[in-house]
């Protein structure tokens, strides 16, 4: 599903060029979990951007569903991210002045989907969050937010879902809750996940955990929990 | 493959998808409150624009009209000689309505009397426009007719009828003509106070009987008139355009602004004031866009980043955010024009007290005008910062830090600026104002901006200082530097415009009301013998009418200054500006209603010196008879509107032998305080050292002149003398026994013309006031806007504070300091420019005096204080009641 190519990423800096990302491969199956893990600075988030098609690579390629992103110029990336792709940030990134209901509309209604607003609902009702609709994002707490963000995220049956730090803004209860919410969708859509963290046991209940070190992918090693998965297929 | 292939054909989504995301988004945004400042900005430009336009289309309209009234045509040929039949032929066959008259005084007779009357033949069209008021019975109130009398009759001004000892359906004899008084005459659209009009009251006749008076010979000195009017401008201009080629400028058509100079003046000035606001208004309603819009495009880097992680392209983003603006504006258009209708009401029904002629209906130009505005403003001010969304990365998802600096920060500033200068062009159609107005701006923006910079510069000082509310907010004014410098420019320049436009409007309404104070005398007296000034005294005593001051007047050239002759190398300016009854050109041509009375004037009290003068002035050269004979005085007393301006007026010993000149004319003529000049008066020369120099107030409509001699000096010479009087309308029956006690005397009626003048000033005072209100609102919404712009970062910083321990009590003064400062710096700046550009457009645009504003140096810092402390304040206060939690979620 997911191809990475010898994958380098350096910016320029006024203390000179600094690599981000030292020649990274991949590849990640239809229907895999993969956690990129790693300290602070360690480039993760850099890899998830070029993985995604948000920022572009200084040298290699990503393929996604078998089409290079390196062939691609911004506009035709966002089409296809908006064909193959669904985020769950951090940050929660939902807009201020939507209110719950209509930010798990908009990339629905951006598809030209006459029936976003009932798609919306049927998601807000598998989140929990049915009775909080029509409210904004300031007026919902962080696990409320962060479940609005992963409604929106399915909301287009995206095939790939990319999550930068999910449970990064919340308390470890919350955070856990969210964490099976999001799995529990992920196989009931059969995403293939791709998911950044710093949290260990979050990584765990991936299928393989790729860790990085100063921009190199020092360990790529597949979890119990894909043992586990397999052995109760 | 099939994927690859669309998506290298560009969006996917088809336009009514993208339409109806752009319609809902809007909803959502404005539901938020997130695009109402921006909509209330377009909206305020289309309502002042539009409002403004339809006032003064409308106004412009009406006082064409009334002016048109004033003439009794739209257009006027005035000559002293008969001007050619074909000017008529010509003006029938462009469609043209034509009517002639003929003014002349002659003596009028009865069987048991006679008087002087100022006699006026109308052709049988005569009105063209506006109407003949008469009556039936003297001394009643008369009705409107639109023709004048038909042949064989006459109609009389009231006072004559008992002068002549006649009633209505008695004969008259004009010349050689017997005819019989049908109606009487109250007043006719035309009648302004020249000469001809003023002699004695009014007779008027049919044209088919001038011949039978037999009192137009050759030589006789009488006015001529044709009067024009179209229902097409383009008709009439290009009809003056023809008269002024095929005559080669001998004829010369006017309309009213010829006719009055006072009345072209106001309306000038009007205008420019007019012009000036809807400038300042639009150019603060841009200013308001482009902030609101700067902040909303801000606002929705976010959006957009989201929108492109969920696969709009740019060019889709470039779609969705050109419908929102394109349905916004389109809102704005249809609101701001019903607005500005009601606005245009609201001074409409304001000035209904004023404007006496009905309104012709609004053409639907200022419509177009407004919307225009409203889609330029977009254009130049907010499309640019919200297409540069386009360009947002979507990797602002993941990276905060990411903004729009690569994007060219300063786009929308060129196109801005590019917007305002082809604004300004466009409402001005006035290359050099445009040019001035830009440069003016641009210079004072530049000059803002270093001074801004170097006040707020930082001393390396690090951190926030958060120990004292003072030293927090001189760090917080220092690390928003480039906010800041932008935010005390627009604090300036919206500042400065109001105080431009309130000092301007302040000063003009002054000028005006000191030009023509209510009880202005509206009677000149003139060719008054020595002898003759008790009886005419005691007679406005008995009669309950004021007299003034009696001024002698005599003509005097000057021949030499300590002993050379002056060479003055070009014609004086002053001849064109003042229009003062006593002084004037000499022209024989001029038919302008000042031009006519000061030429008669001249006529009655230099009778044949003059004719011998001026040849003998063709004699002695050009330059020579450049310098022409003035009408001089003398006085114990500086008159009034005079200000010495060098030198000393006599003390309380008055020595013959001195003289006081008008300073442009001593300027002209080379003359310094202490030369001795050289006068020739009534053939005797007369030596007189310059002890003083005076400004003079021209337009004032009373007595003025360029040369007073101290009392003692021309005593000798033989002068005549002239007064003025106020008389009302049911005192001008005193006229008749006035010209009958003192036969010599010349009584010249300028009443209708101050009145005419008076009622002007009035609408366009009302007009000006109106206007500046509408400025002033479009200035407090750019503050607002202003003040807005920064909010985010304010409340986020304050928010951390708060989290951080900092109490109620030092965030809020710290705030108050911090802007406080920039409203104080905002007004300094302001004042500084707003006087400079006040000196330049009250010098060279509005032609007054420039002084200067001493309490506006105080206000002006005082008013930015208090306005931009209360409005940030009032703004931000919200900080400290609500939740640092919920600022810092909302601000994210």
């Amino acid at each position: 599903m997911i191809r990475i190519e010898d994958l380098c990423k350096s910016v320029d800096t006024s203390e000179g060029l600094l690599t981000i990302l030292k020649s990274i491969s991949l590849n990640i199956d239809a229907g895999e979990a993969v956690a990129i893990v790693g300290a602070s600075g360690s480039g993760k988030s850099t890899l998830l951007g070029l993985m995604a098609g948000l920022d572009t690579a200084t040298s290699g390629d990503v393929v996604l569903d078998g089409q290079s992103l390196n062939a691609m110029d911004e506009e035709q990336r966002a089409i296809l991210r908006g064909k193959l792709v669904g985020f769950v940030f951090q940050s929660f990134q939902l807009l201020p002045s939507l209110t719950a209901l209509e930010n798990v509309m908009l990339p629905i209604e951006l598809k030209g989907d006459a029936q976003a607003k009932e798609k919306a609902k049927r998601l807000l009702l598998r989140v929990g969050l049915e009775e909080r609709g029509h409210h904004y994002p300031n007026q919902l707490s962080g696990g409320e937010q962060q479940r609005v963000a992963i409604a929106r995220a399915f909301a287009t049956e995206a095939r790939i879902l990319f999550a930068d730090e999910p449970t990064g803004n919340l308390d470890t209860a919350t955070g856990a809750k969210i964490v099976e919410l999001l799995f529990d969708l992920n196989r009931e859509f059969s995403t293939t996940l791709v998911l950044v963290t710093h949290d260990e046991l979050l990584a765990q209940k991936c299928d393989r955990i790729v860790r990085l070190v100063a921009g190199e992918a020092v360990s790529d090693e597949k979890t119990s929990a894909r043992d586990e998965e397999v052995a109760s297929v | 493959m099939s994927d690859a292939v669309t998506a290298r054909s560009g969006g996917n989504k088809t336009f009514s998808t993208l339409f109806g995301l752009a319609l809902r988004l809007l909803w959502r945004d404005w539901r938020g409150g997130e695009i109402r400042l921006l909509f209330i900005a377009l909206v305020m430009a289309v309502t002042s624009v539009t409002g403004i336009a339809l006032f003064t289309d409308r106004l412009e309209k009406a006082l064409l009209l009334e002016s048109a009234n004033m003439l009794a045509a739209d257009r006027v040929l005035g000559s002293s000689r008969q001007p050619p039949e074909e000017i008529l032929a010509e003006a029938e066959s462009l469609g043209l309505r034509t009517a002639r008259t003929l003014s002349f005084t002659s003596m009028a007779f009865s069987e048991t009397g006679n008087m002087l009357v100022s006699a006026k033949a109308v052709s049988d069209t005569y009105p063209l426009r506006g109407e003949v008021i008469i009556a039936d019975q003297p001394f009643i109130r008369g009705y409107p007719i639109r023709s004048g009398p038909p042949a064989g009759e006459v109609w009389l001004e009231s006072r004559a009828l008992p002068a002549l000892g006649i009633d209505v359906g008695d004969s008259v004899f004009v010349g050689e003509a017997e005819l019989t008084v049908s109606r009487i005459i109250i007043a006719e659209p035309d009648r302004q106070g020249g000469m001809m009009d003023s002699a004695g009251p009014r007779l008027m006749l049919s044209m088919n009987d001038v011949v039978q008076t037999n009192v137009v010979q050759l030589g006789s000195r009488v006015s001529y008139r044709y009067l024009f009017a179209g229902e097409e401008l383009e008709t009439l201009d290009s009809f003056s355009e023809w008269i002024g080629e095929e005559y080669d400028g001998e004829y010369r058509i006017r309309d009213v602004r010829d006719e009055s100079e006072e009345i072209s003046e106001a309306l000038n000035r009007a205008e420019s004031f007019l012009l000036l606001g809807s400038l300042f208004a639009v150019l603060l309603a841009g200013v308001a866009i482009a902030l609101t819009a700067k902040r909303y495009s801000e606002r929705h880097y976010d959006y957009v980043a989201i929108l492109k992680t969920f696969g709009c392209t740019s060019n889709e983003i470039g779609v969705i955010y050109l419908a929102i603006q394109l349905v916004l504006v389109f809102i704005s258009i249809v609101v701001g024009c019903i607005l500005g209708w009601l606005v245009h009401h609201v001074i409409l029904r304001l000035l209904q007290a004023v404007i006496t002629v009905e309104l012709p209906p609004a053409g639907f130009e200022p419509f177009v005008i407004g919307s225009l505005t409203a889609v330029i403003c977009l254009l130049s001010f907010a499309l640019p910062p919200l297409l540069a969304l386009r360009a947002t990365p979507p990797l602002r998802v993941l990276r905060k830090d990411l903004d729009q600096q690569k994007l060219g920060a300063n786009v929308p500033y060129v196109f801005g600026i590019l917007g305002t200068v082809f604004l300004v062009y466009w409402y001005s159609q006035n290359l050099v104002l445009t040019t001035v107005l830009v440069t003016a701006v641009a210079a004072i923006a530049l000059f803002l901006s270093a001074v801004s910079y170097l006040l707020l510069r930082s001393s390396g000082s690090v951190g926030m200082k958060a120990g004292s509310a003072w030293k927090l907010a001189m760090t917080a004014a220092r690390r928003r530097r480039k906010q800041n410098v932008l935010q005390v420019m627009v604090f300036s320049v919206t500042i400065m415009s109001l105080l431009i436009l309130t000092l301007l409007r302040t000063d003009l309404i002054d000028d005006w009301q000191g030009q023509l104070p209510e009880n202005t005398p509206n009677h000149f007296m003139m060719n008054i013998t020595e002898s003759q000034i008790d009886g005419i005294e005691s007679f406005f005593a008995e009669n309950g009418v004021d007299s003034n001051a009696f001024y002698p007047l005599i003509s005097a050239r000057v021949i030499s200054v300590n002993g050379e002759i002056p060479e003055p190398e070009e014609e004086l300016d002053a001849d064109e500006e003042r229009s003062s009854i006593t002084e004037g050109a000499q022209s024989a041509e001029e038919d302008s209603l000042y031009d006519r009375a000061r030429s008669e004037l001249d006529a009655a009290t230099e009778n044949n010196e003059e004719a011998g003068a001026e040849a003998e002035e063709q004699e002695e050269g050009q330059v020579r008879g450049r310098l022409g004979r003035r009408q001089v005085t003398w006085a114990d007393d500086l008159p009034p509107d005079n200000l010495i301006t060098d030198g000393a007026w006599w003390g309380e010993v008055i020595d013959a032998g001195y003289v006081s000149i008008e300073d442009e004319y001593a300027g002209w003529l080379d003359i310094e305080i202490g030369d001795r000049v050289e006068f020739e008066i009534n053939q005797q020369t007369i030596f007189a050292e310059v002890s003083s120099f005076r400004s003079v107030r021209w337009d004032n409509m009373q007595p003025n002149f360029f040369i007073i001699f101290s009392p003692g000096t021309i005593n000798h010479l033989g002068a005549t003398f002239l007064s003025t009087a106020l008389m009302e309308r049911d005192q001008k029956i005193l006229l008749n026994d006035l010209v009958r006690l003192f036969p010599t005397m010349v009584v010249i009626e300028i009443d209708a013309l101050i009145e005419q003048v008076q009622n002007i000033i009035a609408q366009v005072t009302s007009a000006i006031e109106l206007i500046s209100v509408l400025v002033l609102v479009c200035g407090a919404l750019v503050l607002l806007a202003c003040v807005n712009a920064t909010l985010d970062e304010r409340f986020h910083e304050n928010a951390i504070l708060r989290t951080l321990g900092a109490g109620k009590r030092l965030i809020l003064s710290s705030l108050l300091i911090e802007f406080a400062s920039i409203g104080a710096l905002a007004g300094i700046i302001a004042t500084v420019g707003a006087e400079a550009s006040l000196y330049y457009l009250q010098e060279e645009v509005f032609e007054q005096e420039f002084n200067m504003h001493y309490w506006v140096w105080i206000a002006g810092p005082l008013i930015g204080t208090v306005l931009i402390a209360g409005l940030g304040m009032n703004s931000t206060r919200e900080v400290v009641s609500t939740s640092p939690l919920n600022v810092l979620r909302r601000v994210v």
